[in-house]
């Protein structure tokens, strides 16, 4: 267990000299850290050469107050167990980022679906198409701004009187 | 030459032993402990609206009664059976004991409306009665009620409870019940669950397949108002808008016995006559709008074909395939799913951190332990709550009971696939003894919901562990007998070593994990690499193997059921004393169903019976959290890797490589 920590700690500090990250925390095996979008796509080349192979998922937050996305995704090492999770933020308004489909094949899948769910695209993954849903024409509904009271009322309840 | 024998030997000692079936009706396997339909005592009540408050799916509803001593404001609880998900929110945060459980189960009608419970029905102790049953008609009425085929289609969670009616354990055939394939051949459809959408138009189109008379059965509240599920922005609220639905069973999910007893009930009208609501299907009331099937474009004028496995095929659970054909060899597969997507994520966002662990066993039925677990365990980091020593122990029962299940769950359907139904039916038989001792532990037999912020609920019963060994004992038997007559069976091997294989490299940059990724060699497993509640104390061996394929991926599963014993055995040894649950944060509040948890964020994995899950919560110190990220343990494994390890197969492989692959569609819809 402590060479895995010692590997930890020297990974972290090699990871901090190379590039920008503007939050770096380690609690247990998790290394958390946040940077720029660049920066983001750039861990993640170097990141699969450092052997973490497992990408876990790609995700999104919707911070509708800061007119932001946050956009992470959560790697493994297999063999000395640590978990990295990059985030970035990008632009309400704008929502796009580099996809990073070709670094992680099962990133591909993870972010088809926060393509769906959240309206975020990723260039450069050839699979943005509906997974869950059918005929969504409504705001991507874990949006924050996405009212889901006003859908399921319209959608369930009052259909027939429409 | 021996292994002949033995399985002779096991299946004679099968011949000889007492029956598994339980007898029907009345004795009813149940514990005292069930969380059945509550019992309201009046006198007791002080019309606080504490649980109308607190029950996540708006099933109470106070009504104005007269005003008295006690009850000062004079409002009194009336429960909505069409919603109430027996979570226990409600009894367990009445301060005066007005509200209680008891173990009765039954909870079936013809009319959903009669299933609002006033006060005054409430506060009447439940009785089964039978209704009279009618003369029979005729020769014919009485033959057709007699050979009810039901279409075999897993539509939600609900199924669960109708799997033990396949197994030896409840037996549908001595009603002359049959599951059938085919809709043309089906006499009954059986709407188990929720019903996205996408489910909606295949469910449909069954019931105007099935000839005349057809009879539908509910099972659940989701297809009655939604259910768990009233405020998912993809699931249809009342199923009857569109079919018409002739019985309809109550219960979150409702256990095999009110699933019988509807039977029966259907049995009887039938003899009497009884040809089931006019057939009509509305579709006017929305959501009918089909998307067509991304169809992989075969080429006509060679050999190719499409064809979509799936939703309605008992080896695909309600998911779907798209698979491109050359005759009968696989060229290309993409995933087609969606039919379970209730949109977990969004609803638990305006729940509280208390009221999600009603929801999260929830995302995936086969496994709903593990879901608990990992929720409890991310809001516990979040809010630096360390939970009592006896609690983590009592987690780890739990979780691998639940495992246990799982797994006797998965190897009997890799019999099914494989053409040994006996061995399907046998080994679900056994899970149901499985499934006794977790309502003896938790009070419910599915959705356990036994764990809680800072622990869980209650503590075991003096006679628990004198139980669970027996369990024990009995299943260490049942599995040398699983092992003669499947896993050391010579057709067995046949049809599995050497299909499907799936390398280290390639199980490892598809994000496949749990027991399939160690059938591939990888000794990797959260207990021990990032050792969770008290799993470092107990202690695990892993189970691997080399090969990797459908057969390595089976023999995993079998091996770590014995694990799990094992460590179910070293757990209860070992039980420490102590408290079962913590009751103040770090900051010296209480936690109760509106806690508010620290601004911050926390990433918790865990291994569930089927790999690794993770969730990531990000709470705004509000008493609901920010966002939560649910990755579950099938979500590479099936969406990813199972299209691809597809190409070249057979048609008539793909069921067996996808049981092997211990699928679970409700995970990765969520």
């Amino acid at each position: 267990m402590k060479d895995k920590a010692l590997e930890l700690t020297a990974f972290s500090t090699a990871l901090k000299s190379h590039y920008a990250l503007s939050e770096f925390e380690i609690r247990e095996n998790l290394l958390t850290l946040t940077t720029d979008t660049t920066t983001y796509v750039d861990l993640s080349t170097y990141l699969k050469d450092q052997g973490f192979s497992r990408c876990l998922t790609v995700a999104v937050i919707d911070w509708i107050d800061q007119g932001e996305f946050e956009i992470y995704y959560v790697v493994h090492h297999l063999e000395s167990n640590i978990y990295v999770k990059v985030a970035t933020r990008i632009a309400r308004s704008k929502p796009a980022i580099t996809s990073l489909s070709t670094i992680w094949k099962s990133a591909t899948m993870h972010e088809r679906e926060m393509w769906e769910l959240f309206g975020v695209n990723f260039v450069g993954n050839t699979m943005l198409k509906p997974l869950f849903l059918e005929n969504w024409t409504e705001k991507p509904p874990l949006r924050k701004d996405f009212n889901w009271h006003t859908y399921v009322d319209k959608e369930y309840f009052k259909a027939r009187e429409k | 030459m021996s292994r002949i024998f033995k399985a002779i030997k096991s299946v004679l000692g099968l011949a000889v032993s007492k029956p598994m079936t339980f007898s029907f009706p009345p004795d009813m396997p149940l514990t005292e402990l069930y969380r059945g339909r509550q019992l309201y005592k009046p006198e007791l009540c002080k019309g606080c609206k504490i649980c109308a408050n607190v029950c996540p799916n708006n099933a109470i509803q106070m009504l104005e009664r007269e005003k008295s001593e006690e009850n000062k404001t004079g409002l009194q609880p009336q429960i909505d059976f069409r919603k109430c998900c027996f979570c226990g929110l409600c009894v367990d945060n009445c301060p005066t004991g007005a509200l209680s459980f008891t173990n009765f189960p039954i909870l079936l009608t013809m009319k959903p409306e009669t299933l609002n419970y006033t006060p005054e029905m409430l506060a009447v102790p439940p009785t089964l009665e039978h209704p009279e049953a009618p003369k029979i008609k005729n020769t014919v009425s009485w033959a057709r009620s007699r050979s009810i085929w039901i279409v075999n289609y897993m539509t939600g969670c609900c199924f669960i409870e109708a799997v033990p009616w396949v197994a030896s354990s409840f037996d549908m055939e001595r009603f002359g019940l049959l599951a059938v394939g085919s809709p043309r051949h089906a006499d009954a459809l059986l709407v188990g669950g929720y019903v996205t959408p996408k489910t909606l138009k295949r469910i449909i189109r069954i019931y105007s397949l099935m000839p005349q008379p057809k009879w539908v059965i509910a099972l659940g509240n989701c297809p009655m108002t939604g259910g768990t599920y009233w405020d998912s922005y993809n699931t249809i609220k009342d199923i009857s808008k569109y079919i018409p639905v002739d019985i309809w069973i109550a219960g979150c999910p409702p256990r095999p016995e009110p699933i019988g007893v509807a039977v029966v009930h259907a049995i009887q009208a039938i003899q009497g006559g009884y040809l089931g609501k006019e057939e009509k299907t509305d579709t006017d009331a929305g959501k009918m709008e089909v998307s067509p099937y991304p169809l992989l474009g075969a080429d006509a004028n060679k050999t190719e074909f499409d064809m979509v496995f799936g939703s309605q095929h008992p080896a695909s659970g309600n998911f779907n395939m798209a698979l491109k054909l050359d005759g009968e060899i696989i060229v290309d597969a993409i995933p087609y799913p969606g039919y379970l997507h209730r949109g977990f994520e969004k609803l638990m966002e305006y729940r509280t951190w208390l009221q999600n662990i009603m929801l999260v066993p929830r995302i995936c039925v086969l496994d709903g332990a593990s879901y608990e677990l990992a929720y409890s365990g991310v809001t516990e980091k979040l809010a630096g709550i360390q939970v009592p020593i006896r609690g983590q122990y009592l987690r780890v029962v739990q979780a691998e009971l639940s495992r246990i299940q799982s797994h006797l769950m998965n190897l009997g359907f890799g019999g099914a696939a494989t053409g040994f139904d006996t061995i399907e039916r046998l080994i679900w038989g056994d899970r149901d003894q499985v499934l006794l001792l977790l309502e003896e532990l938790t009070g419910a037999r599915i959705y356990h919901i036994f764990n809680t912020i800072g622990g869980v609920r209650r503590d075991i019963q003096p006679d628990f562990q004198q139980k669970a060994e027996q369990l024990i004992h009995f299943l260490r038997e049942r599995l040398q007998t699983y092992d003669n007559l499947l896993i050391h069976n010579k057709t067995f091997i046949d049809r599995t070593e050497g299909l499907g294989i799936l390398s280290k490299e390639t199980a490892i940059q598809n994000d496949v994990t749990g027991p399939n990724l160690r059938a591939s060699g990888v000794d990797f497993d959260i207990r021990t690499a990032t050792p969770y509640e008290a799993y470092q104390e107990v202690g695990i061996n892993t189970v691997t193997a080399t090969k990797g394929d459908a057969y390595h991926r089976f023999l995993c599963r079998r091996l770590e059921i014995e694990e799990s014993l094992n460590i179910i055995e070293h757990a209860l040894d070992q039980l420490p004393s102590g408290p079962v649950c913590e009751t103040k944060t770090p900051e010296d509040k209480k936690i109760t169903w509106r806690l508010k948890i620290p601004a911050g964020e926390a990433f918790h994995c865990i291994e569930a019976g089927r790999g690794e899950l993770c969730f990531h919560a990000i709470s705004t110190g509000e008493n609901t959290p920010y966002r939560i990220k649910v990755r579950g343990p099938t979500f590479g494994t099936i969406l990813v890797m199972f299209p691809k390890l597809l190409h070249g197969m057979k048609i008539a492989d793909v069921p067996v490589t996808y049981w092997s692959l211990d699928q679970c569609p409700a995970d990765h819809d969520r």
